[in-house]
């Protein structure tokens, strides 16, 4: 009797959890949208490959060259050696003449953004880096000499914490 | 009994005139002329079932699916046909290579014989033949054949165990099938396809699904058991990607492997259209399908179309759903409940038929 009871159970369960389980793909087959992004050629009006990036992703490295005070610290700090800083002294005024990130080399690690005094290196979010020819990506941030920007007291760099300046992204 | 080869020797008749010396002609000629024409209407439906498939399973797993070849994809079985032919064709060494060729052709040609007698609504049939239900039966269990062929033949392990798992499949889920379909003949009292949808309706208390409590049963033990036999998920064993990489087509390539394709997806079809046909009526319309103007004719395959279609839909819903079943309970949910249960629907459809003298449930509206 026993035996026979959970036979028809047997029969009750299988019909059971398969009507659940059609019932639960029923609703993805019909209500439920895409979540697809057709990433290069598809991704809709207006909407940019950075725009996919998360937050705080670690892409190529950007230099917001109004900020940045030619004080080396990013060049010392990296551990593979990928930034060339060369700086020049005329007239008691600094020049920034070479800012070079290797961005074939950079391994993303974020201490050069770390030590930066004056946030002026940071990740932006391009990840594209395809290109023919690897010395295209080593990246030369300044054609010709500028100006290093003169270097804040520790106050005032803690209040002025806002990042307006154009970033120098390639 | 009506068939595109009947109405086509006729034709020819009418208009050459009947002679002893053309004779043979025109009966070659009457049955070769609908096959060809079912031969691209099969492949074609098949293909259009890889897109479909593939649309669905995108639909379910929230994505998009084929997009790019034509609007909205429908050109992708297209393309991958070509790639298919393009390809190059492999024969393993030690394959045992007369088999190794002939193989896909046995379970391609298996499945197109099943389509030869099923009704596509109207006179749209190729052969009537009178054991039309028993020729279909018969003739898809042939496929195990080729599926043993090119799994013996490949010379390798996981080809090998292919074959052997949908022997074992098949010809057990022969029976279950055999079974269900036999509860519908009982009523009928023939075999022949054209008949067995001519007794049923428009209506859906009409058709044989709906005659009696265990022909309900029955249709979906027919299903169920159709899906092991044209090995789809959750019975897909003898081609479990998992366990033995492709199962029985694991050495093909190219074009052969696109015959293995084909006729998958053509057993998709062929089993949806028997169920189609058999329990839900078919392109029955209430009308007389031979003396009826062409427009009910092809409204006719049109009602035909749309239900062996969804049932199609069924299928493929179906597979992407569920898990493969595990080898022991595939066999004992063939053996302990199918089986039994089949053989009870038919029985117990037999009492029926004496105690309420061959009426339905529905037998008052019905008429």
């Amino acid at each position: 009797m026993k035996a026979a009871a959970q036979y028809f159970k047997n029969i009750w369960d299988a019909v059971s959890t398969t009507a659940a389980g059609m019932r639960i793909t029923m609703k993805y087959w019909l209500f439920e949208p895409s979540i697809t992004v057709e990433y290069p050629d598809r991704l809709g009006k207006g909407i940019k490959a950075e725009d996919l990036a998360a937050d705080r992703y670690r892409g190529f490295l950007g230099l917001n060259l109004s900020k940045c005070i030619g004080c080396l610290q990013c060049m010392r700090v990296c551990p593979i050696e990928c930034i060339k800083i060369t700086t020049e002294r005329l007239e008691n005024v600094r020049f920034i003449t070479r800012f070079d990130i290797d961005q074939s080399k950079c391994m993303y690690c974020g201490l050069c953004v770390e030590a930066c005094p004056a946030s002026a290196l940071v990740f932006t979010k391009r990840f594209e880096g395809a290109c023919y020819d690897i010395n295209e990506l080593c990246i030369r941030h300044i054609k010709e000499a500028v100006k290093a920007a003169a270097p804040k007291s520790k106050a005032e760099g803690q209040n002025s914490e806002n990042r307006t300046g154009r970033i120098n992204e390639y | 009994m009506y068939s595109l080869a009947d109405i086509i020797y006729r034709r020819m008749t009418e208009t050459f005139g009947a002679s002893d010396f053309l004779e043979p002609l025109f009966t070659i000629v009457s049955y070769l002329l609908p096959c060809i024409a079912i031969l691209g209407i099969v492949s074609l439906i098949s293909g259009a079932l890889t897109l479909l498939e593939r649309k669905i399973s995108a639909d379910i797993q929230n994505r998009i699916g084929p997009n790019r070849v034509g609007p909205f994809g429908i050109f992708q079985f297209i393309v991958d046909g070509v790639k298919l032919l393009l390809k190059e064709d492999i024969i393993p060494d030690a394959a045992d290579k007369k088999l190794f060729r002939l193989a896909p052709y046995i379970v391609f040609s298996s499945t197109v014989l099943a389509v030869i007698v099923i009704p596509f609504g109207g006179p749209f049939i190729v052969a009537d033949l009178n054991i039309g239900l028993l020729f279909i039966v018969v003739v898809s269990s042939l496929v195990v054949v080729g599926f043993m062929m090119s799994g013996w033949a490949s010379n390798n392990k996981w080809a090998l165990l292919g074959g052997i798992r949908s022997a074992a499949q098949i010809i057990s889920y022969e029976i279950p099938v055999a079974l269900s379909l036999l509860t519908v003949a009982l009523i009928t009292g023939t075999f022949s396809m054209q008949e067995i949808v001519k007794q049923q309706g428009l209506y859906p208390w009409q058709w044989f699904i709906l005659h009696n409590p265990f022909t309900f049963i029955a249709f979906f033990i027919y299903f169920v058991s159709s899906l092991a036999e044209i090995n789809r998920l959750p019975f897909d064993f003898p081609e479990a990607e998992s366990e033995l990489v492709s199962g029985y087509n694991t050495e093909y390539s190219g074009m052969r492997f696109g015959f293995f394709f084909v006729a998958e997806f053509a057993n998709i079809f062929v089993s949806a259209a028997l169920a189609a046909a058999v329990f839900l009526g078919g392109g029955n319309i209430g009308i007389d399908p031979y003396n009826s103007p062409l427009g009910y004719k092809l409204l006719m395959a049109l009602v035909f179309f749309a239900k062996a279609l969804s049932l199609c839909l069924v299928t493929i819903w179906v597979r992407w759903t569920l898990p493969r079943l595990r080898i022991d309970h595939m066999m004992s949910l063939c053996w302990k409940y199918f089986i039994p249960i089949s053989v009870f629907c038919l029985v117990l459809t037999a009492a029926w038929l004496v105690a309420f003298k061959g009426n339905s449930v529905f037998w008052r509206i019905a008429g």
